[in-house]
């Protein structure tokens, strides 16, 4: 039986504290339940808990259910952070172009080429955008 | 064997409906599944586990120490009243996806 302790042991060890002696307590109490049925059904002790250890599966199927849900959420950027990427790439992309501006007007002011790099640059900031808006109203949508 | 995700969903009502039929403990659950399908679905004790204790969480079934031949203690489950309507009410469902997947499938 000490096999199956640390098994259940070694399976949860993950978990956070509260929720963990619990979970081992009753998980145990079944999986050595399962060992004693099988005992009586014929098999020896190490074939039984061997068994009953192989058929388990592994934590993430205990948790599959539950957390699944959990984890998915957590993994969605929150609207706050497009919002973030939005601010980050409009005030780099104004210090870019003020910078082109400057060599332009500096070094070659005869030429006017700042325009096109400036152009390119600021394609970044309006994907940003295009994406934070999409994404608003896919919320948006959701909610419905 | 089949794809367990597609039967994943019903499991609980698969469970619930086991306790229904007499108390039970967990291995016997699981033992009754493969039983019954033959071998043809066996639950992982790491699913089984985690929807009883969710059901348990729930109130819809009770848990209690009995006892079995040879004095060895068991764990066993009962269904409470809360877990017989909501048995009744996921078959009712089963019943109604049945009938509308024939419909669409077998046509």
């Amino acid at each position: 039986m000490k096999k199956i302790d640390n098994f259940i042991k070694h399976t949860f060890k993950g978990l956070p504290k509260e929720k963990r002696e619990e979970t081992i307590k009753s998980v145990t109490e079944t999986l050595v339940e399962k060992v004693e049925d099988l005992v009586d059904s014929g098999l020896t002790e190490i074939e039984a808990i061997d068994k009953t250890v192989l058929e388990f599966g592994n934590a993430e199927d205990y948790f599959e259910l539950i957390e699944k849900k959990q984890k998915k959420e957590r993994r969605l950027k929150s609207l706050r952070h497009y919002r973030n990427d939005l601010l980050f790439s409009s005030v780099s992309a104004t210090i870019i172009i003020g910078a082109l501006i400057f060599i332009n007007l500096v070094y070659a002011d005869v030429v006017i080429w700042f325009v096109v790099p400036a152009l390119a640059v600021l394609f970044w900031p309006l994907a940003v955008l295009y994406n934070l808006l999409n994404k608003r109203a896919n919320r948006r949508n959701a909610d419905e | 064997m089949i794809n367990s995700d597609i039967i994943r969903g019903h499991l609980e009502s698969v469970i619930l409906k086991l306790i229904i039929e007499q108390d039970r403990y967990g291995y016997e659950i699981a033992s009754c599944i493969s039983e019954r399908t033959e071998a043809k679905f066996i639950i992982k004790e790491a699913t089984l586990y985690s929807i009883v204790s969710r059901l348990d969480k729930k109130e819809l079934i009770e848990s209690y120490i009995g006892e079995k031949t040879h004095g060895k203690k068991r764990r066993y489950y009962k269904i409470t009243t809360l877990g017989k309507a909501y048995y009744y009410e996921k078959k009712q469902e089963w019943l109604e996806l049945r009938e509308i997947l024939n419909t669409l499938l077998e046509a």
